[in-house]
């Protein structure tokens, strides 16, 4: 315990050394005098260890009582010191000031750029890990006919997975002409329809260009394609009518479910960063047989457990899957020599993880202030 | 699926408490969606309450109709713990036996199926009953899994339901004319009143249980008003059938009428079910006290299922999994599941498929099942072997992104907004034909594809001059839709300052041409020099307005957005909006083909020239630059406005304008006489044919 008497005389023996620096200060040359001042102004003042600081550090030492009393010193003696500290701040400033100076400390004009789009960034980054991975990138049409979007997929009229995906139909069709020639330009055999189908619906997945993609070339097989799909959802947090997806397919001799493993947890991976926990684990899609999706570990609460992830720290990220025979057979390919993997997965999803987004309709708002914090 | 933890116990000894069962499962193809408490209640007697009893919600696919029953689901948990499953047996005692069938006496009711076809088998059997409510046990059992209890006689045909995943019914007996069940087709015009109170109207295509009157039921969806089971009821049929999936399907979407009935039979019940599921009703009938089955039962099979028999040899499974599964595993794993493996060469099988598993179709269906129960999670982290150079990306990918940077550069933010839009909205960028509309659009807000992306990004323009933004720029790379085909456009809109505050200087607001540069530095991107003519559209304000060509094609608009058009989407009144679109495909189209070969640098010097005119101001800046330039030697480089001033000193309709005249030749250094006499000429043609002043 110090008694308020004894901090009284110290306050008064800082006082006294400070007159004694500032003289020093005063005493120096001009060309050495500012850089003087600073060191004197960050030993005096400075937040972490100035000597003002450290000795209003001894408050708590006294008795409550006297606590005030000696507050109101140390601040009287602060705000000397910083009176002469800036005085003589402002007149070494005005005499070194050269000829033309311009203040640089004034904004500078900063050529304005725009921001990027949290979904765009999301799809140049999948692109770039898939590019290195040796993969093509392909975009297609958005407006589809049954063939390519369910059909071929093993998905044929009256198929209760059709149900998994409620499609927007167009009131009237397009002729078939207006996409790229599939079917009928096609020399291999196959299931597809006798002639070209008209223009129906908008894809409900990018899963519709594997099979433009097949019909038109023949095994092996490495793409992703990238673009907006369209289903049939109300607006609410995690449902847009249009989003957009990834789709990747692998095909040719002896590819494995293990290569599909492999490269899934290489893409979670580099979209989440090293370290993030995934799983692949079982499910069902018609076109693909085995099916598995990929969860990762929920990024809202480390997988302890939360509403976002339904308490069970996993949060699913993608759907895949060995090609089922059946698309085979649909595009001309023989499922008794090859095979191939399939994947599909939400670029909002990915987004909404990345960036922690809690609802998706934020992306279709377009608002600066959300854009404005992406500038890739 | 919701399933109760202690209902599950029934059949499998689980080891684990639900939330590690959960887990597990997960990683089995069984998702676990939600875990919650169960509610409080009995259980059934002789049967030890559990207890932190729980309810897991299970994501179950749609392959598996199997699992939406407690038993499906104790059948994959005993599978994945190697635990035997015990079954509801038809001989057991306790609350899980079931009526031993030989016991079952005489009928008093007659079945006959006209359809055969949709429906190929048909169980029924007569009961004495006491209706009322059911013991707590039951009921709690039902309200766990989201079914609400009604009588005793309804709860045993849930019950069996929820627990087999056989959907059964009861009739009131005496309400049946003449006692008969048939099963036929619906007469065209033939009407029903459900068990929901409703009148339906069948038609010949769906499957009905009639009497001999009239229909009692709409077969695999709902029972009907008229033979529901009362209070009253005495003496019930139950109903024990398998209906074809697809007719099931189509009825039940035709009715807009979705049941826990008709989504196990859309999906595939399992068609040798329908006898056991019956005995275990009966049994339930006689552990509750709610009655006594009477006479025999009656089994109509007209077309007795034909399991299916599927080959599979060890190196399929390994090849398509990637992975080594010891042959035992493959058939212990498969057997587990029910199905009956018998070895028909070396490292080969046939593999019957048990009646609960109409997904399972194919070798590679069998696969995924010794897959996922051998585990993902024991698959190597691989990767596919590269069999070729990869081919080139989609071209549109890197010219997109190519113009995503020049925009972002030129101080524009990304936008991405609906594909469809509002008709009203569409109507002024529709170009004469309307806008492709949608069968079945969310709403009104959503009814055609956008011919143009401008109005979705003028919405978004709005919503940010409503949420503080004073200076707006957005672009949008994307598809614009028609009868024609897809497009893939560039949209830009413009709003507030053209050069942001500054300390240095005034605020600009933005013009037409901060807008037309953009436009115009787009294009050289491709090589291609834009020409821009006055136009008059919808959208746009004429005299501010312009049509964007390339070697006379049309390429795209720039221009101030109307006020109408403004105000439709949402804009504060008053606001100037500049707006732009430009066809991306048809740019590349128009992009030179030829291989860019980098010209020699000049040798010589060029020679530069100012000549201020004053012309008439009716006349455009691209005509006198055009006149100019026909009239200059082929040394002309280049002719450039850098002023162009109108007020005092210009007399009233004329304007006095600037030029900046640039000569080279390759061979030689131009001299003043050269260069002056050619500026005579183009000057001597702009006063003469254009009637402009020198000044």
């Amino acid at each position: 315990m110090a008694t308020l008497e004894e901090l009284t005389r110290l306050v008064s023996e800082h006082e006294a050394a400070f007159a004694l620096a500032l003289a020093e200060v005063d005493a120096a040359p001009a060309t050495a005098r500012a850089a003087a001042i600073e060191a004197l102004t960050v030993g005096w003042t400075g937040r972490k260890s100035g000597r003002l600081t450290d000795l209003m550090g001894h408050l708590p030492s006294l008795p409550a009582a006297d606590r005030r009393a000696f507050g109101q010193l140390v601040n009287a003696l602060k705000s000397r010191v910083e009176q002469a500290l800036t005085e003589r701040a402002l007149a070494a400033a005005a005499t070194k000031r050269p000829a033309g100076a311009v203040d640089v400390t004034l904004p500078g004009r900063a050529p304005a750029l725009g921001h990027r789009h949290p979904l765009s960034l999301v799809r140049e980054e999948v692109q770039a890990i898939f590019t290195r991975l040796g993969y093509q990138v392909l975009e297609g049409p958005e407006i589809e006919d049954d063939w390519h979007n369910f059909e071929a997929l093993n998905m044929p009229d009256e198929h209760p997975a059709r149900d998994m995906q409620d499609t927007l139909y167009l009131a009237e069709p397009l002729p078939p002409s207006l996409q790229p020639p599939t079917a009928a330009t096609t020399t291999r055999p196959g299931r597809r329809p006798a002639a070209p189908q008209p223009l129906t619906l908008l894809r409900t997945h990018t899963s519709a260009m594997q099979i433009r993609h097949m019909e038109q070339h023949d095994p092996p097989v490495r793409l992703v394609a990238i673009g907006p799909v369209y289903r049939r959802d109300n607006l609410d947090l995690t449902h847009t009518p249009m989003f957009h997806q990834c789709e990747g397919l692998v095909v040719g001799h002896g590819i494995t479910l293990a290569h599909l493993k492999g490269t899934l947890l290489a893409m979670a991976e580099a979209l989440f960063g090293a370290g993030t926990p995934v799983r692949f684990r079982p499910s069902f899609f018609p076109y693909t047989e085995p099916s598995a999706e990929v969860d990762v570990g929920c990024i809202r609460c480390g997988g302890v457990g939360c509403p976002v992830c339904k308490h069970t720290g996993w949060l699913e990220i993608l759907g895949s899957g060995m090609v089922h025979p059946a698309v085979f057979e649909a595009v001309g390919y023989d499922p008794a020599t090859v095979t191939g993997f399939a994947f599909g997965m939400g670029i909002e999803r990915v987004a909404m993880l990345k960036w922690d987004v809690g609802d998706i309709r934020l992306f279709y708002e377009n608002d600066l202030r959300f854009l404005g914090q992406f500038s890739k | 699926m919701k399933i109760l933890y202690s209902w599950l116990r029934d059949f499998v000894d689980v080891p684990d408490g639900p939330a590690e069962l959960g887990r597990r499962m997960s990683l089995r193809g069984l998702a676990l969606e939600g875990l919650e408490p169960a509610p409080p209640g009995d259980a059934p007697p002789g049967v030890a309450a559990v207890a932190d009893d729980a309810v897991l919600d299970f994501d179950v696919t749609a392959n598996r109709p199997d699992c939406l029953s407690v038993v499906g689901i104790a059948r994959e948990v005993a599978a994945v713990y190697g635990l035997p499953l015990r079954l509801p047996g038809v001989d057991a005692t306790g609350h899980l036996r079931s009526a031993r069938l030989s016991a079952v006496a005489s009928d008093g009711f007659t079945v006959r199926i006209d359809a055969p076809d949709l429906c190929p088998r048909y169980v029924g059997a007569a009961a004495e009953v006491r209706v009322g409510p059911s013991p707590g046990w039951v009921q709690r059992r039902l309200a766990a899994l989201g079914v609400r209890p009604i009588t005793n006689v309804v709860d045993i045909t849930n019950y069996v339901l929820l627990e087999l995943g056989q959907p059964m019914h009861a009739f009131d007996h005496a309400r049946l004319a003449d006692q008969a069940i048939v099963v036929r087709r619906a007469a065209a015009g033939e009407r029903i009143t459900t068990l929901d109170g409703k009148s339906r109207a069948l038609t010949a295509d769906m499957l009905v249980i009639a009497d001999a009157a009239r229909a009692t039921g709409v077969g695999g969806v709902m029972g009907g008003a008229d033979s529901e089971v009362r209070e009253a009821t005495t003496r019930i049929v139950f109903e024990s059938a398998w209906f074809k999936p697809q007719s099931v399907r189509a009825t039940a979407r035709q009715l807009g009428l979705r049941t826990e009935a008709s989504t196990r039979f859309e999906r595939g019940a399992d068609p040798t079910a329908q006898a056991r599921a019956m005995a275990r009703a009966c049994a339930l009938l006689e552990i509750i006290g709610a009655g006594t089955a009477a006479g025999t039962l009656v089994d109509a099979e007209p077309r007795p299922h034909q399991p299916r028999t599927l080959p599979l040899t060890h190196a399929h499974v390994e090849g398509l999994l990637g992975m080594p599964v010891p042959t035992l595993e493959v058939e212990r794993l498969l057997e587990w599941l029910g199905f009956a493996v018998r070895p028909a060469a070396p490292l080969a099988w046939q593999v019957t498929v048990p009646g609960w598993r109409p997904d399972v179709a194919r070798p590679e269906d069998l696969i995924e099942e010794v897959g996922r129960h051998h585990g993902f999670e024991h698959l190597p982290a691989t990767f596919p072997p590269v069999f070729q150079a990869p081919a080139a990306s989609d071209a549109r990918i890197p010219r997109d992104a190519r113009v995503r940077r020049a925009m972002l550069a030129a101080g524009f933010s990304e936008a991405i907004t609906f594909a469809f839009i509002e008709e009203t909205a569409a109507a002024p960028f529709a170009a004469g034909a309307p806008a492709l509309r949608l069968a079945n659009p969310l709403s009104e807000t959503f009814a055609v594809m956008r011919p143009s992306l401008l109005p979705g990004l003028v919405t978004a323009v709005g919503h940010n001059r409503r949420h503080e933004q004073r200076d707006v720029q957005l672009f949008e790379i994307a598809t614009a839709f028609a009868a024609a085909g897809e497009r893939r456009m560039l949209a830009a809109a413009w709003t507030g300052a053209a050069a942001g505050d500054h300390w240095s200087g005034h605020r600009r607001d933005v013009d037409f041409f901060d807008l037309s540069g953009v436009v115009e530095t787009v294009c050289t991107m491709f090589g291609v020099t834009p020409s821009f003519a006055p136009v008059e559209t919808a959208w746009l304000v004429a005299g501010r307005a312009a049509r964007i060509a390339a070697d006379g094609d049309a390429i795209g608009t720039v221009g101030l957005l109307a006020p109408a058009v403004a105000d439709a989407h949402g804009l504060p009144r008053g606001d100037v909006v500049f707006v732009a679109e430009l066809d991306l495909d048809r740019l590349t189209a128009l992009a030179p083909r030829a291989a860019a070969r980098v010209e020699v640098l000049p040798r010589f010097p060029s020679a530069v020239r100012d000549v201020s005119l004053l012309v008439p101001d009716s006349l455009s800046a691209v005509t006198v630059r055009d006149t100019m330039r026909a009239a200059a030697p082929p040394t002309l480089v280049s002719v450039r406005e850098f002023d162009r001033y109108q007020g005092q000193g210009t007399p009233p309709g004329t304007v006095s304008v600037s030029l900046r005249c640039t000569f080279r030749a390759a061979d030689r250094t131009l001299t003043d006489e050269e260069v002056a006499t050619a500026m005579q000429r183009m000057v001597a043609a702009a006063t003469g044919t254009l009637g402009a002043q020198q000044r």
